[in-house]
């Protein structure tokens, strides 16, 4: 990791940077602040405290809610922190800043469109609704242009992946025997991972759900549509969580006191995740009825694979903060947390996100055993569980790294460290209430997406507790997790505005205690892993595809579907190889 | 150790959690606590934490 050129501020040094990286954050924050308010009267609405909007508007909302905030906020933030990222640890400005401009643009003017489209639901009378969840599979079915929006934000996150890669090609010109530098490492990989993995909802989107919204092709295959979101749909959750697993690595040992402890073992993590967030997508279909048992099996087997470079995160991250406690004074077995920087909100914020992220995980492991599933599938313990994932360890890492980021890209010091503490302690407690009683709720048998999930003459039976307490917590929680997210956005905008300062924040990052150098070459060997990662993708989708193909009545449906086999796949595959086999004879012979 | 506000709001923070499945650990042993008490522990905790503070917090001191 370079060290930053004579003790000069990013901002100073890669001013152009510095404004791509705002104007990402700021399209991020406003997507977070509609998001949560969007929450805010789902939680409430749900659980029958008060109901400010129609019920039959409340899938325009959630639509709202899913995309602001689990594509939009988290992506735009991402696509800053990456650009940060890349630019400081390869210590050179990105090739072109037009050509940063044009994807910030491009991804801007997709998530402009893809609004307006779900807004337009609740606009009576206009014709225009999008009310298909963040999920958007057939058949629901949306205006075209939230479609056309998706797909050129997603083209726009690919030029993203470009100007990074572009940057890494002319240092390595300049360097050509170097190590990657690791945080350049880390984006690249994820940026890999996400171009094959967006592959299926490009297809998706541009072969089947915009000709249909169009209407100029008549019907799709549903569970084709569905096979190739989540095919996107898992690996996103790497997207999301990578950048945090960047800031965990790179820069919360450092707000420990201490350095990241070991380099190359972050460097594996990444490529695990790169080569095995793919082939897991039908983990989130067991109880899709066109997929055969055995394809499920093999993706449930996969997933349980995850979990080793999870742990690997959560061993190495611990380790390094222990590391800066120690450094800090800290003694004893478990005294030395009292030792830690909890003044400090980026800190505070990110360690508490890890430690909801642990909570996640065990409830993760739960949706992942294909028969345990069967007990939660589409009940409220999955939002139960995302809101730890993707709306704490996430949304709450890059909240708290915005803390110790922010000031390096705008050049002001954080206007108050103690209402950013009070932030992010108001949303872990936010965060505790409402997520334990969606998970409560849901092993109840309360189901997800629902606007009145209150029905005549059945009661929902909970073993402790009771229901009420349940739809309580769950609004107390909501609305505590709004008020942290207005105190977050208060801050920033004051911090904007602040003074100019010589020296808004401690931004040095040391090296880690074990560096690269050890380790073998062939991690950085980024295009081999990319074609195992291929190879794996290949695997585990051609015969699931092919079957889904086959008795789902054909590409675009229409047909008469027939029972899942894992047979019927095969033989699809075998008839088109054999015949393209004869084609092929039959031309060179 | 000194128990300055950062300390006590992460132990308060942490007694969250703890308070509101605190009747599901008391079922592992089959004592049916009922919510008042829940809510009677976690208000004695919350004391409990003034009073130290009071005695070891920051304004006992100049603040770390
Ligand atoms: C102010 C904070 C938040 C509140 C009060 C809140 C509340 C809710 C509620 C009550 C639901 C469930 C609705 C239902 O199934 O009927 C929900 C769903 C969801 N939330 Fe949040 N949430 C918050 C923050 C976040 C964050 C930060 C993220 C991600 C970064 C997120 C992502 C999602 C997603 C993806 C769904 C599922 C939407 C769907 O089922 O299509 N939420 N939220
Ligand atoms: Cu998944």
């Amino acid at each position: 990791m370079a060290t930053e050129s004579g003790g000069s501020e990013f901002v100073d040094t890669f001013p152009d940077e510095a404004a791509i990286i705002k104007a990402s954050f700021l399209i991020a924050f406003v997507s977070l602040g509609i998001g949560a308010f969007f929450g805010l009267i789902q939680a409430l609405h749900r659980t029958n405290v008060l109901r400010v909007i129609d019920s039959a508007d409340y899938y325009t909302l959630l639509t709202g809610h899913g995309v602001l905030l689990a594509i939009v906020f988290t992506i735009f933030f991402l696509c800053g922190v990456f650009h940060w990222a890349v630019a400081r640890s390869l210590d050179r400005p990105a090739e072109s800043a037009l050509f940063s401009w044009a994807w910030v643009g491009l991804m801007t003017t997709g998530t402009v469109l893809a609004t307006v489209a779900i807004l337009g639901g609740l606009v009576p009378n206009l014709g225009m609704s999008a009310d298909v969840l963040f999920t958007f599979y057939a058949p629901l079915q949306a205006h075209p242009i939230f479609y056309i929006g998706l797909a050129m934000f997603i083209v726009g996150t690919w030029l993203a992946g470009a100007d990074w890669f572009l940057s890494y090609r002319a240092w390595r010109q300049d360097h050509p025997d170097e190590r990657i530098p690791l945080q350049t490492f880390m984006v690249l990989t994820t940026m890999i991972m996400w171009y094959i993995s967006t592959l299926g909802v490009a297809v998706s989107v541009v072969f089947f759900l915009i000709p249909w919204s169009l209407g100029l092709i008549e019907s799709v295959n549903p569970l084709l549509t569905r096979t190739l979101f989540w095919y996107f749909g898992h690996p996103i959750v790497y997207f999301w969580l990578m950048p945090a697993y960047l800031l965990w690595y790179t820069v919360l040992p450092k707000l420990a006191g201490g350095r990241l402890f070991s380099d190359p073992l972050a460097r594996v993590v990444f490529l695990l995740f790169l080569l095995l967030s793919t082939p897991v997508g039908i983990h989130h279909q067991y109880l899709d009825p066109g997929i055969a048992e055995g394809f499920k099996f093999i993706a449930m087997t996969n997933t349980m694979f995850l979990l080793l470079p999870s742990l690997l995160t959560a061993f190495t991250v611990v380790a390094s903060v222990e590391h800066g406690a120690r450094q800090r004074g800290g003694e004893g077995y478990l005294r030395w947390l009292g030792a830690l920087p909890w003044r400090d909100p980026a800190f505070t914020g990110m360690a508490l996100a890890g430690a909801m992220f642990a909570a996640g995980g065990f409830s993760g492991m739960i949706n992942a055993g294909m028969n345990i599933n069967y007990l939660i599938h589409n009940t409220l313990w999955v939002p139960g569980h995302f809101h730890l994932t993707v709306g704490t360890a996430v949304a709450l890492t890059m909240m708290a790294g915005s803390y110790w980021l922010v000031p390096q890209v705008t050049g002001t010091k954080l206007y108050s460290r103690p209402i950013g503490l009070l932030q992010v302690i108001m949303w872990f407690v936010g965060m505790v209430f409402m997520s334990n009683a969606m998970h409560r709720a849901g092993l109840a048998g309360i189901p997800r997406r629902t606007a009145e999930p209150q029905y005549q003459n059945f009661e929902f039976l909970t073993p402790i507790g009771s229901i009420f307490e349940l739809r309580v917590q769950i609004a107390l929680g909501g609305t505590l997790l709004f008020l942290s997210v207005v105190l977050f956005l208060f801050n920033i905008l004051l911090t904007s505005l602040g003074e100019e300062s010589d020296r808004p924040v401690d931004s040095y990052l040391p090296e880690p205690l074990s560096g690269p150098e050890g380790s073998p070459r062939i991690l950085d060997n980024l295009a081999m892993w990319t074609g195992i990662a291929a190879v794996l993708v290949v695997l585990a989708y051609t015969l699931p595809l092919a079957g889904i193909i086959q008795n789902g009545g054909g590409l675009f449906g229409g047909g008469l579907p027939v029972p899942a086999t894992v047979s019927a796949g095969f033989d699809l595959v075998l008839t088109t190889v054999t015949s393209a086999f004869n084609t092929l004879w039959g031309v060179v012979a | 150790m000194k128990l300055t506000k950062a300390r006590a709001l992460i132990l308060i923070a942490f007694s969250v959690p703890v308070a509101i499945e605190l009747r599901t650990v008391a079922g592992f042993f089959n004592v049916e606590l009922p919510l008042i008490a829940v809510a009677v522990i976690e208000f004695l905790f919350l004391a409990l934490l003034f009073v130290l503070y009071g005695l070891y917090g920051e304004g006992s001191e100049s603040a770390a």
